[in-house]
């Protein structure tokens, strides 16, 4: 039986000039329809590829990637992206940034004022709708740009270092914020990330990439009750999940 | 109210300097003892000029239709053909390269052509004028379709939006300040265009005033008559720094933010 998303021998390597970058894989992922799966390595190891390669924006060197056995050859638009590099606009304000998904996919701004205020309550910029980008500080943007992945609830969500500029603070409120939107609503998540304690707070699955050429080092299924809050945080189990993959980490010299 | 005291603080060394500037050029005249038919003074060209007002703003009106006329049309041409580049790979290898190589040339020398080809009218200047604004504005057009940020291109790949509702939402605006910048190179060329053509052959407009004034020894009127083209100069790239205010305010308070 294949699964939800079924990625097969995928490899990229980017040719610039009669330079070769082996940037990623060959590698085998499977992951299930609902499944919260966080991609974790060095930067440099191929993790954006990868990424973008899922959502049908890059071609791969080889390989493929399989929606419901169907093979993607197209960007996928039924999905939530978040690039490493924002994508607000400058010509608009937050909020107006957030109804551009909205119109770029034909669906009634209109229809969706009250899930525009409410996310922007969530992240704490509602006060901030009709500022624009540019008098926004580099974290606020990123919260911005996470609104502006999520307003048209998309059942796939990838995300690429989504909480990479935030203080310590805001990101353990967004982390505690987003898993309880997964929890209700159970979308498939891709979470790339290079922070092991958000991957191991977050996901059901870890998947561990080596440095550059990524491949698959291991994959490993988090086993700890949702919601993963300070007590769970504080677990003994928790903290050996954190240990094994440092462990895996430091083998490779990245840490 | 705030702001007016702002702008005079900031303005008034201009003001200084510019008074300073002609004070000096009016009494160095007799201080020099420099001969009126080699360089008049400030107060003699406003005398002489009041003398020929009727003829110098007519002449303005003339030599502003062929630079508003001319500049406008290559807005157009230039705008049209810098998107029909950016989207059409085939133009992008054939016409593109084209226009690089016509941007070497200096487009004036074909002034005597284009008289020579359709006379004294008002259509070879406005040809003039459309030439030395064209290619300024095409090709600042051609850079500022194809700078989209890569974040951007994938972002509305992931939407499925089609490419109408992509050029206006998203490709357009964000083309647009570059697009100003060639507006503005365009405004500053349209105006030497007109002057030009009009040294080359015609029968009125300020170019043509200046030169024959300045052959029958009257430097005082040519200044007069250059007086006047400089307010024609700065209408036309005044409007254009207008129109930037209000198509894409958000660019201006970004390069305040950022100086
Ligand atoms: N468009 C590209 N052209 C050439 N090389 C690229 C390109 N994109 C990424 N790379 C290279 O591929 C490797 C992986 O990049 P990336 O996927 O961005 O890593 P990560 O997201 O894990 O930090 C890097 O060595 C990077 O330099
Ligand atoms: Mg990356």
């Amino acid at each position: 039986m294949k699964k939800f998303i079924e990625i097969t021998d995928l490899t990229k390597v980017f040719v610039s000039g009669n330079e070769e970058i082996h940037a990623f894989g060959p590698a085998n992922i499977s992951i299930n329809s609902g499944e919260f799966v966080s991609v974790l390595g060095p930067s440099g190891c191929g993790k954006s590829t990868l990424m973008l390669m899922i959502a049908g924006l890059l071609d791969s060197t080889s390989g493929k990637v399989e929606f419901e056995s169907k093979l993607l050859k197209e960007p996928k638009t039924d999905i939530g992206i978040m690039f490493q590099e924002n994508t607000l606009v400058p010509w608009r304000t937050i909020k107006a940034n957030i109804e551009l998904q909205l119109e770029l996919r034909g669906l009634k701004v209109k229809d969706y004022q009250d899930q525009i205020y409410n996310i922007l309550k969530s992240v704490s910029l509602e006060d901030f709708a009709d500022r624009y980008s540019n008098e926004l500080s580099g974290g606020m943007q990123q919260r911005a740009a996470f609104c502006q992945t999520m307003i048209h609830d998309p059942k796939i969500i990838l995300l690429d270092e989504p909480l990479g500029k935030l203080d310590a603070m805001t990101r353990e409120k967004i982390r505690a914020d987003f898993q309880k939107l997964w929890m209700v609503k159970k979308p498939t998540v891709i979470f790339v990330t290079h922070s092991i304690e958000e991957a191991v707070q977050l996901s059901s699955r870890v998947i561990l990439i080596t440095p550059r050429p990524g491949k698959i080092d291991r994959e490993i299924k988090i086993d700890l009750p949702y919601p993963r809050d300070l007590n769970v945080k504080r677990s003994k189990k928790f903290i050996n999940y954190l240990t094994s993959i440092h462990e895996v980490f430091h083998k490779y010299g990245v840490i | 109210m705030q702001k007016f005291f702002k702008w005079v603080a900031s303005g008034w060394m201009l003001v200084l300097f510019f008074v300073g500037f002609f004070l000096f050029w009016e009494y160095s005249i007799p201080f020099f003892e420099i001969p009126r038919y080699i360089l008049p003074a400030p107060s003699e060209i406003v005398a002489k000029g009041s003398a020929d007002l009727d003829k110098l703003i007519y002449y303005t009106g003339v030599t502003g239709l062929e630079t508003v006329l001319g500049y406008f049309i290559a807005i157009v041409l230039g705008l049209g053909f810098g998107i029909a580049i950016s989207f059409s790979s085939i133009l992008r290898r054939t016409l593109y390269p084209f226009f690089v190589s016509i941007e070497m040339t200096p487009k004036i020398a074909f002034a005597p052509l284009f008289i020579s080809w359709f006379g004294f009218g008002l259509m070879p200047k406005v040809i003039i004028v459309v030439l030395v604004c064209f290619f300024p504005i095409v090709l600042n057009a051609i850079l500022a379709f194809n700078s989209l940020s890569n974040e951007l291109t994938l972002f509305y790949k992931s939407t499925g939006a089609n490419t109408l509702i992509t050029f206006f939402k998203i490709r357009l605006p964000a083309a647009l300040p570059q697009c100003f910048v060639g507006f503005k190179y365009a405004a500053i060329n349209a105006t030497v265009g007109a002057t030009i053509a009009e040294f080359i052959g015609s029968d009125q407009g300020l170019g043509f005033y200046i030169s024959i004034v300045t052959g029958n020894m009257r430097p005082d009127l040519a200044f007069a008559g250059i007086f006047f083209l400089t307010c024609l100069g700065l209408s036309v790239f005044g409007f254009v720094t207008m129109m930037e205010k209000i198509l894409i305010p958000w660019h201006i308070s970004m390069k305040r933010i950022n100086t």
